[in-house]
């Protein structure tokens, strides 16, 4: 008898791992509304329907815990879930057996939005004239105060003057006064247009430019006068282009702007029309090439053939001779000093050994006495940075070890006014005083004070720190400068940029020298497909060039993407970009005049260098770490190969021995 | 004697032809190694390359196999800022999903009562306060809940039933139990002697524990007290230390034997590994192939402990393979640099 009890019982026993249960909730169906709490009961049940109960319950939000998943809450002690956002939320009822196995199911919980209350409807245009598409942005606020822009009303208009598409777009066709009606959810909302009459009676097409080169910017300007002959201004003009690119293979491609501005990626020829309404008036360009492609030639290669290598910096020793610093990656913690003052002939000259695996950033103070090195992986898990004494490179000495509130690791460092800004454990970066680098000081520290912040680099420049936040973008924080009344143990941050991918790595700033343009070029880093040690790898991301001219609107006006590869360190000197893009090289960009657009299309690029080595310590796999611009030579270090050097000629490239289909950009002579 | 040389030659057979695999992450070279120890030698089966970015360190640290083997969970210590938790095929030792955790995820383990991971969120480099255990359905890969506990959680061991997760606090010196079931913290035993915790003052433990490890009878936990030089015993009914065994200079990471007979810690400070046969005074040291001792596994049938060694440096991470009778390394295998999480996959006739 006890053997049949046990065989029955093992028989009811909720056995989870079975595929023929599933989990039976009233969450199904679910409908709330913002506010509301609901209590979820659930059971497990087999397909014949035998109900089995759970030994426990487990509900949660799909999205997890982060600040971003709050429309929907699980108050575990109460056992009840709360809908605090519209829209479609995902609960988990996590059943858990008798005997400890799990059974899970999603259930979508629909959470109403409130009715809504008002209808908001924009005319983005101040006139309107016949003949033109009308620009309008609706907007429904809910009772709740939600608002929601991308839900499809219903038009309507008992005027005959404008006509209602299928997709809600609206045009004016002739003058006179309009009523447009908006209807959502039982209400309504109207506005009243007035259509005005075309004024044009002669349009005209000023531009800066007849001939440009690919990347100007050409400037165009409508001048529109009426029957009078008066001129209109104010007039909400459309700019449009077409064209046709030289090689038949290609598209005359180009970005214009709704103020006028042009600029063309294609050689070929263009048309520029300006038009409002009927009326419109087109110009001619043509586009010939940049011409600015220089030969670069490799000059000297300084090898690390046993290990990784990351940043490095050259400099001027107190000797006067030249000099240059590499860490190295995922290794023993070995900084190599070098003698470059030959840079066909670069000497390894000194090496310090560390207690780190990483030594990622190494810099070096402008008057060439003293190095910092950071340290990632250290035995002991202390990390911090290292204060060398560089003022003979051939004899470095290790001044001290700095590691308070550093010990998540250093990735990198920036050394100012003898002050060094360390990055600790990803997260803020503290300010020390180096006046006596044997024995530094914390003065300072420098966080974004967000949830999640996290930072990647610092750069100094006149006293403003540039720091790179990720997906918080950049931060540009007075530490000297004076702009906002900070200094290195006050930094404080008066302006800020941020974009969509939130890769934001590494700032340059960048004056520029041929516009006066104040930009800063933020760079991002990203690896698609991870991390492969042993082979080449797919990077992605580019530089997004930021017009910072005015602080409190910075606009992003223009990119470097290289297809195909991502951004890695950059430096920029004299309106030309020496940026590495990890396995497409070193890649030197022309950056003068005004920027607008995609500057690699443009065809901007001056020239390049594959910094892989036969002699890498992985042979000829181009990995791109760094670049800088020293003396006239392009110095630059590569995660596979060491240190370069290389110069930009003045030469046009040699084509002798390139394909006979390669096809040069033609010159404007 | 016929008999008896059949029988010798077929327990060989069947002694040599146990093989024993588990994962090892190295934290400074952003892999986990997949070793097979085939009764004599320990082998590096595969190398994989594990985290996002080939231009930081991730710190691949804690690594755990679901109960069913199918799958083996790996935390990555960096992130932007937070790390996250990483779910392979055992099959194919691809990334099937990750997850977001909080600052330094750490050590952690799958209960077989509930199916949750319970991950702690280590925070070894942030400021001094509280941290907590991130609940992860690792069906999902949803962190459901961070439960906060001490500062500086290490050690996340569940109880034989699954019902109960412990960890220890490292700056604090607590002990922590947390229900599986309901997801709050159950009880809290703080481990210092005395408490140094004046008014206003945070307490910074002397004690400073790195694991806890629940006996399988269910009865006690072994703390590692990387601080004080001792392995902590507590009675789980009554809640209260029951014995402090001196060790050596900084136990870090702890195991118990399956058949509950053997205690083994690694002794982080002296790159060496004790190993205690319980209820017994006598221990064995057993000095390990490099320096920093870091974590421990022991095999299901209780005859080996495998052994993490970070190295420091450029040196290689490596593991050790000791033969817990006799107290002795059989083998030896190089993996990456900083050798650190392990965790036993299967044992194979």
């Amino acid at each position: 008898m006890k053997k049949l009890l046990f065989i029955l019982f093992a028989l009811a026993s909720f056995n989870l791992n079975s595929q023929e249960l599933i989990v039976i909730s009233n969450l199904e169906g679910l409908n709330m509304k913002v506010g509301e709490t609901f209590a979820p009961t659930s059971y497990a049940e087999t397909l014949n329907g035998e109900k089995t109960l759970c030994q426990a319950v487990i509900y949660y939000n799909k999205k997890g815990v982060f600040s971003t998943a709050k429309a929907i809450t699980v108050n575990r002690s109460e056992g009840t879930i709360r809908a605090n956002e519209p829209g479609t939320h995902e609960i988990v009822a996590l059943c858990i057996g008798q005997e400890g196995q799990r059974l899970s199911r999603t259930f979508p919980v629909q959470v109403d939005y409130p009715k809504a209350k008002e209808i908001n409807i924009k005319l983005s245009s101040l006139v309107v004239y016949e003949s033109s598409f009308i620009p309008l942005e609706f907007e429904i606020v809910d009772e709740m105060g939600f608002s929601r822009k991308n839900e499809f009303l219903q038009l309507s208009s008992n005027s005959n003057n404008i006509e209602i598409d299928a997709f809600n777009n609206v045009k004016a066709v002739s003058p006179g006064k309009a009523v447009l009606e908006a209807s959502f959810d039982g209400i309504s909302s109207s506005v009243e247009i007035d259509v005005l009459s075309n004024p044009i009676e002669k349009l005209e097409l000023k531009a800066s430019l007849d001939v440009a080169r690919t990347g100007d910017v050409v400037k165009y300007d409508a001048l529109a006068y009426d029957n009078q002959g008066n001129k209109l201004v104010g007039l909400p003009f459309t700019y449009t282009f077409y064209g046709k690119a030289i090689d038949k293979s290609d598209n005359a491609s180009g970005l214009i702007m709704n103020d006028g501005r042009f600029v063309a990626e294609v050689i070929g020829d263009y048309m520029i029309t300006v038009s409002l309404g009927t009326k419109s008036t087109s110009r001619p360009l043509k586009v010939v090439g940049r011409g600015i492609e220089r030969e670069v030639v490799k000059v000297g290669q300084g090898i690390v053939s046993d290990k990784h290598t990351s940043d490095f910096w050259v400099f001027e020793g107190v000797d006067g001779r030249d000099y240059a610093v590499t860490g190295t990656w995922g290794a023993d913690g070995t900084s190599f000093f070098w003698d470059v003052t030959d840079p066909g002939n670069i000497k390894k000259i000194d090496s310090v050994k560390v207690d780190a695996r990483t030594v990622n950033d190494v810099k070096v103070s402008k008057d060439g006495r003293i190095s910092v090195i950071s340290r990632e992986g250290a035995s002991d898990r202390k990390n911090g940075i290292i204060i060398l004494d560089v003022t003979n490179p051939f004899d470095v000495k290790i001044l001290s070890e700095y590691t308070k509130n550093l010990t998540g690791g250093v990735h990198n460092v920036f050394i100012d006014n003898n002050h060094v800004y360390a990055l600790s454990g990803s997260q803020r970066y503290y300010v020390i005083n180096i006046e006596d680098p044997k024995n530094p000081v914390e003065v300072g520290m420098f966080e974004i004070g967000k949830e999640g912040q996290s930072i990647h680099d610092v750069w100094i420049e006149d006293g403003i720190a540039y720091s790179s936040n990720w997906r918080d973008g950049v931060y540009l924080v007075d530490v000297g400068n004076g702009i906002a009344g900070g200094s290195p143990s006050n930094p404080v941050a008066f302006a800020n940029y941020d974009y969509a991918s939130g890769a934001h790595h590494a700032t340059f700033p960048f004056k520029s020298k041929s516009t006066g343009k104040f930009y800063t070029v933020l760079g991002d880093e990203i690896f698609p497909d991870g991390v492969d040690e042993n082979n080449p790898n797919i990077t992605a991301g580019f530089l997004h060039f930021v017009d910072f001219s005015d602080l409190d609107n910075p606009v992003e006006v223009a990119k470097y993407e290289l297809p195909g590869q991502g951004s890695h360190n950059y430096w920029i000197e004299d309106d030309i970009l020496y940026v590495a893009m990890y396995g497409g090289g070193v890649r030197i960009v022309d950056i003068s005049g005004e920027l607008l657009g995609d500057l690699y299309r443009q065809g901007r690029e001056i020239g390049y260098i594959m910094t892989g080595s036969p002699n890498g310590y992985i042979p000829n796999a181009t990995m791109s770490w760094g670049a800088q611009l020293y003396k006239g030579y392009v110095f630059y270090s590569d995660w596979n190969t060491g240190l370069g050097s290389s110069k930009v000629s003045e030469l046009k490239p040699d084509n002798s021995k390139a394909n006979q289909y390669i096809n040069r950009t033609p010159i404007i002579d | 004697m016929k008999k008896v040389l059949l029988l010798t030659i077929l327990s060989f057979s069947f002694c040599s032809a146990q093989n024993y695999y588990f994962y090892v992450a190295a934290e400074s070279d952003d892999t986990v190694s997949l070793i097979k120890f085939d009764g004599n030698q320990a082998e590096e089966l595969e190398r994989i390359p594990v985290g996002m970015m080939k231009t930081e360190i991730e710190g691949p640290h804690g690594l755990t196999v679901d109960p069913t083997g199918e799958y083996w969970y790996l935390s990555l210590a960096h992130g932007n800022p937070y790390g996250s938790l990483l779910k392979y095929s055992t099959k194919t030792n691809k990334l099937v999903d990750k997850t977001l955790l909080g600052l330094f995820p750490a050590s952690m383990q799958i209960s077989e009562l509930t199916g949750l991971l319970y991950c702690v969120n280590f925070n070894l480099h942030g400021e001094m306060k509280p941290s907590s255990v991130s609940v992860v359905d690792p069906e999902s890969m949803t962190e459901i809940k961070k439960i906060q506990t001490g500062i500086m959680p290490h050690g996340s061991r569940l109880s034989p039933s699954g019902r109960h997760q412990y960890s220890v606090a490292m700056m604090s010196g607590e002990l922590f139990e947390i229900d599986a079931l309901t997801l709050e913290v159950n009880r809290v035993l703080s481990l210092d002697k005395k408490k140094m915790n004046h008014q206003g003052m945070m307490h910074h433990s002397i004690i400073k524990p790195t694991w806890v490890m629940p006996h399988p009878n269910g009865k006690k936990l072994y703390i590692a007290g990387n601080g004080s030089n001792e392995i902590i015993e507590v009675d789980i009914n009554y809640w209260s230390i029951t014995n402090r065994i001196d060790t050596g200079k900084g136990p870090y990471n702890v195991d118990v034997s399956p058949n509950g007979k053997y205690l083994i810690a690694t002794l982080k400070g002296e790159g060496k590994t004790a190993i205690w046969e319980l209820g017994k005074k006598r221990k064995s040291l057993i000095s390990n192939t490099s320096s920093v001792s870091h974590g421990v596994v022991i095999s299901p049938d209780s005859k080996y402990a495998f052994v993490s060694v970070e190295g420091k440096g450029g040196e290689p991470g490596l593991v050790d393979v000791i033969d817990i009778k006799k107290s002795k390394i059989v083998s030896s295998v190089n993996i990456g640099k900083q050798a650190g999480g392990i965790a036993f996959w299967k044992l194979e006739q």
